[in-house]
């Protein structure tokens, strides 16, 4: 069995890393992303998921109900870490099964893999929590910058984390982006990341927080026209129902974290596609407390006041 | 994993679980019940918008879930819930507060067509409970109808007493239900929660509406109760409204740090949040 072989399977029962063998995968990882396109080609067959957000157990249900990697050809819409408990899991045996697979894995980069974001919202602080430094997480941050932006399906499906950009009509103007940087705080590629669709809008609508586009209908439809594409898939938002279909099914948010930050009662959906291009959305719940490991202890009595 | 009430604790205060998959118990005349259910699905986020005349929700509604703490005799029901906190904030209708990033964004090119959102995205309330009465045929049976009488609250000069609710009775019953939540799409968050301890000489409640807008804004809008029990004498309830504020600008400027992490935990920072509001309050029963 390979060293990598033996991370994989260490990595699937959820214990991290020794730092060095780390440092050497994100390496590797680097070779493999740096030649990928902005754009990246996917073929079908294909599996498309979304947000994980360090829920280990939840993506091993994920694994479960759509198959083992290689078997299965996945893509992944980013925001792999922050929030759950287990971030550094996540995203290194993602990343371990890339290096091992990277014909048969796909992964984009979400808004929260960022050095901003996950040094507010959770993957910082684990990292420092498990390893007592916090050389993993600019491992780890270095790669995001390597990650794609984008995924297109057999040239029919557009696949990204968040949405549009009033910035981008055409395919090639993300191909021209200089992508190996942290996520920009404006401009077409932080658009990219963190633009969501909006019922109330036709066009573009600009966020009452002053930074942060929506897009209606008619950009959808004009977009996916001007591209030739069927449909637009993207994550980004929580669903319930862990998927769901806008602007008369011109694009699909899959949402991917059952049971959101481990209270919110959701499921989660990924999206199977054939070789046909036909979709199948597989439902799945969080898996059952007891097998998440040891059961926490009873907390002590609270004296809030 | 859950706070766990200790069953012998429990029996020695009189307490009778509510039985029937209800988490909590009848305990010296009250009826304390916590419900904790999943996010409002989309169709009922669907009704709910049109209830309450916006398009816009928190991206996590626990609309199903609630803290009701019920006075059996006297029929008097204080209770907390989402819906009624998003009443509030769609009164309240505070402007929207720019993110740091808007300043940049003012300078980017726009779309021909940009409309500009501008509700309260951060779900700003200033709820501080619900408080009903109802009149529950002494037999039980048949549907409780509304009494003429309704509870009401009175600004008042007592204050809570910190110091017993400080001491280390046993806490008989413990829990904590989220009503809202929203990530602010990571810039912050906006949290409502209610949390409740019942000890043997009373039960206390802290309603938290904690507000972090990155680099800009942190709210903490809270409301405590208390009631000591009594035996055959009304209730007194005791609730205080204390509403803190401050800018990331003015945490700097007094030598606070204004990283976001710093600002995870309010409990620990509030005291750093200058004071905007502070008023008690009693249960007034007519």
């Amino acid at each position: 069995m390979s060293d990598l072989d033996r991370q994989i399977e260490q990595l699937k029962r959820c214990e991290p890393l020794k730092e060095s063998e780390v440092k050497a995968l994100c390496l590797k990882a680097m070779e493999i992303l740096v030649e990928e396109s902005n754009v990246q080609r996917v073929d079908a067959p294909v599996t498309i998921c979304g947000d994980i957000h360090g829920q280990f157990y939840d993506m091993k249900e994920l694994f479960k109900v759509g198959g083992d990697c290689p078997k299965t050809n996945y893509l992944f819409l980013g925001d792999f870490v922050d929030r759950g408990y287990y971030s550094v899991e996540t995203f290194l045996l993602l990343l371990a099964l890339k290096v091992r697979y990277p014909d048969r894995i796909t992964l984009i980069r979400g808004n929260h893999e960022s050095r901003q974001i996950t040094q507010v919202y959770g993957f910082y602080d684990e990292c420092l929590r498990k390893y007592g430094s916090i050389n993993v997480w600019r491992y780890c941050t270095e790669i995001f910058d390597y990650l794609s932006l984008s995924a297109l399906i057999e040239n029919k499906i557009f696949c990204v984390h968040g949405g549009l950009s009033p910035a981008i009509s055409t395919l090639d103007q993300i191909r021209i982006i200089d992508r190996k940087q942290e996520v920009p705080h404006d401009g077409a590629m932080c658009d990219l990341l963190w633009s969501d669709p909006e019922d109330i809008v036709d066009g573009w609508g600009l966020s009452p927080r002053g930074a942060g586009f929506l897009f209606g209908g008619s950009v959808v439809t004009s977009f996916n026209h001007s591209n030739n594409i069927d449909y637009i898939c993207r994550a980004h938002q929580l669903v319930m129902e862990g998927y769901k279909w806008m602007f008369n099914e011109q694009i699909v948010t899959v949402w991917s974290a059952p049971n959101y930050c481990y209270r919110c009662g959701n499921v989660a959906a990924i999206l199977e596609l054939n070789e046909n291009l036909e979709k199948q959305f597989r439902v799945f719940e969080a898996a059952p407390q007891e097998s998440r490991g040891a059961p926490a202890k009873r907390p002590p009595p609270d004296y809030f006041l | 994993m859950e706070w766990e009430s200790d069953e012998r604790e429990l029996k020695a205060a009189g307490a009778v679980a509510l039985g029937s998959g209800r988490i909590g118990f009848l305990i010296r005349g009250w009826e304390i019940e916590s419900r904790k259910r999943s996010i409002l699905n989309s169709s009922l986020r669907e009704q709910w918008e049109e209830k309450l005349q916006t398009s816009h929700l928190p991206e996590m509604v626990f609309g199903e879930s609630c803290l009701v703490l019920k006075h059996v005799r006297s029929g008097i029901k204080i209770h907390f819930n989402a819906f009624d906190a998003l009443c509030g904030w769609k009164q309240e209708a505070l402007p929207p507060v720019e993110v740091p990033a808007a300043a940049q964004w003012k300078f980017r090119s726009k779309p021909t067509d940009q409309v500009i959102l501008d509700y309260d995205y951060t779900f700003t309330t200033p709820y501080c409970g619900s408080a009903s009465a109802e009149k529950t045929p002494e037999s039980g049976r048949g549907a409780p109808e509304e009494s003429s009488c309704n509870p009401y609250w009175e600004d008042c000069e007592e204050q809570m007493d910190m110091v017993a609710l400080a001491s280390k009775e046993p806490i008989l019953f413990y829990d904590e239900v989220v009503l809202y939540e929203d990530e602010l799409a990571d810039n912050g968050v906006s949290l409502l929660t209610v949390k409740l301890r019942v000890m043997p000489s009373g039960w206390f409640l802290l309603l938290r509406f904690w507000l972090r807008v990155d680099g800009v804004l942190l709210r903490l809008r809270d409301t405590r109760m208390h009631c000591t029990f009594r035996e055959n004498a009304e209730p007194i309830v005791l609730r205080e409204s204390c509403w803190r504020e401050a800018t990331f600008k003015a945490l700097s400027s007094k030598g606070y740090p204004t990283d976001s992490a710093s600002y995870s935990d309010p409990g620990v920072i509030s005291e750093r949040l200058p004071i905007v509001m502070r008023k008690t309050q009693k249960l007034i029963i007519t």
